[in-house]
């Protein structure tokens, strides 16, 4: 019965296209959940940052840089990288001493901010590719969701002299 | 910390991934962590106690040369149940797009995970044929780590994402204490004596061995007691083919050595001599030979110019010029101060790349790819003084 076969054939393929769609809305749910928790991470190290800079401007280094740091604690979203921004220039343009303990709280704060920032733009990268695809897009998945957004920020690493050469 | 390493080749035979993962595990566990590595082995075979054998590898011509690996679905059996059994507060897989325990590690994990690319290849030959899929190993990892420059590169152009670079340590105290081959290096004087050192595959082009071959042909007659140790892979007639027969017995030639003959050897000669001519993503060797606390003279390559921190904790030379290589090594042999110069710069560099400290940038990565899952960030204690 050629009927039958027919039938068979539509249930199957039926199901595989709903295997497919479960696992893709499931992947793109995935990869959102991800960049959120990236962010999360990502904004404890700006602030991390931003606070030992304070102390350390505080003992050290007077106005400009303490409020630079008090900028990007307070900042806005929307000037957020901006403020960052700045406060990387104001801690470039300061001479750390890579023996007290305050600079080197900054030099490490910063370090671990800018794997922060890389990891977030990696998954943030993988979250968009995946939500941006057209089926995706068709079916409006992930659509509870917002768009993740990139934090563009320059490389917040600080030399200090006799750094690690990298290569 | 409870960290599960995944190493894609067989520890059976020796290489520059399965020597990296041993390292860094010794490391880690040296800063009072707890390491499991999966990698291919026999169960009998013997191995370090932090090694989980995942079974026989079989050899697969790969990438020029051959890879021992596992890959099927008994080893996708053997690497879920090591991940369950392991409970790792972050899994770090190498070399993931290989066909290999890695990259089932990676499909089969959830949570943080680390991947380190050694290799500067674009990508496997198995994987590009869909670029969908290698998205979806892609997407599995956290955290990405490139041992070099241009591995990074690769990343970054071909894989659309971002590396962390962090060098290959190395190992300086094993290579700073071991004892000299007997009798070596010998005499070294102005004019006279003197111990140069070639490792690696004499007969690759791009290792440039002609180009030591002909600068010490040039050197050696009017040189009384200079001398060239080389060692690596290869038939001995095909390399003493290359020197006239009254200079033969200035060459010795050691075959493949061990790690631990490595560094005797790197002890034994005056010089290290890197002319390579291209190709070298990293320049392992010069930390090498800079941990042994031997002078380095390196083709002015941008790997060997980086280690080298520009030519001041080793001498440069035109890629490629035997000449200049040769006017290099006069200068050097007989200027022991020079060499003195040199080596305490390199002192300083290699301590940058001294296993413990490179593992300390690891634990941060390790520490950021748990962040990333699950938003909380981690003490700065936890990761130990930078």
């Amino acid at each position: 019965m050629p009927g039958m076969w027919w039938a068979v054939g539509a249930i199957v393929l039926v199901g595989l296209v709903s295997t497919y769609l479960v696992w893709t809305a499931g992947r793109v749910e995935r990869l959102h959940a991800r960049a959120q928790l990236a962010a999360r991470a990502l904004d404890a190290h700006l602030l991390r940052r931003a606070a030992a800079a304070a102390v350390l401007a505080e003992r050290r280094y007077g106005v400009e840089l303490y409020a630079a740091a008090r900028i990007a604690l307070d900042a806005h979203p929307d000037e957020r990288e901006a403020a960052e921004n700045d406060l990387t220039r104001q801690l470039r343009a300061v001479q750390l001493d890579p023996v007290d303990p305050d600079c080197e709280a900054v030099v490490a704060a910063s370090r671990r901010l800018a794997l922060a920032r890389q990891v977030h733009t990696d998954l943030v990268r993988d979250a968009r590719a995946a939500r941006g695809r057209t089926l995706v897009r068709l079916l409006r998945m992930g659509r509870g969701r917002e768009w993740p957004r990139y934090f563009d920020i320059d490389d917040p690493t600080l030399t200090v002299q006799a750094d690690v050469p990298t290569g | 910390m409870r960290i599960g390493i995944v190493c894609p080749y067989s520890f059976d035979v020796p290489g520059g991934v399965q020597n990296h993962v041993m390292d860094l595990a010794e490391a880690l566990i040296a800063l009072g962590h707890e390491v499991s590595v999966l990698a291919p082995a026999d169960e009998d075979s013997p191995l370090p106690s932090y090694v989980v054998p995942a079974g026989r590898a079989v050899p697969l011509p790969y990438n020029g040369s051959v890879a021992r690996i596992a890959f099927g679905p008994v080893s996708t059996a053997r690497v879920r149940r090591w991940i369950t059994r392991g409970d790792f507060d972050v899994l770090h897989v190498h070399e993931p797009l290989t066909l290999s325990l890695s990259l089932l590690a990676v499909l089969s994990a959830r949570g943080p995970v680390v991947a380190t690319f050694h290799t500067a290849m674009t990508r496997s030959r198995a994987l590009a044929a869909a670029q969908g899929v290698l998205q979806i190993v892609l997407e599995r990892i956290t955290a990405r780590i490139a041992v070099s420059a241009l591995a990074r590169k690769v990343q970054v152009e071909h894989m659309d994402g971002g590396a962390v670079e962090i060098p290959n340590g190395v190992a300086v105290a094993k290579f700073a204490h071991a004892e000299p081959l007997p009798g070596w290096p010998g005499e070294c004087g102005p004019g006279t004596g003197g111990t140069l050192g070639f490792l690696g595959r004499f007969t690759e082009p791009r290792k440039g061995f002609p180009v030591l071959r002909d600068a010490f042909l040039d050197l050696a007659p009017s040189r009384p007691g200079l001398r060239l140790l080389v060692a690596g892979p290869g038939d001995p007639d095909d390399l003493f083919d290359q020197f006239p027969a009254q200079l033969r017995d200035r060459v010795t030639f050691l075959g493949l050595v061990s790690e631990e003959d490595k560094a005797r050897m790197l002890r034994s000669v005056h010089l290290y001599v890197a002319p390579n001519t291209g190709g070298e993503s990293f320049g392992m060797i010069l930390t090498e030979a800079l941990a042994a606390g031997t002078t380095v003279v390196a083709s002015d390559l941008d790997a060997f110019r980086r280690v080298l921190d520009g030519g001041r904790a080793g001498r440069l030379f035109p890629t490629g010029d035997p000449v200049a290589l040769r006017d290099a090594l006069v200068e050097l042999l007989d200027d022991a101060a020079a060499r003195a110069t040199l080596t305490e710069c390199g002192d300083q560099v290699v301590a940058n790349y001294d296993w413990p400290v490179v593992a300390r940038r690891v634990l941060e990565v390790y520490a950021a790819a748990i962040e990333a899952t699950d938003g909380r960030v981690i003490d700065e204690e936890w990761v130990g003084p930078g």
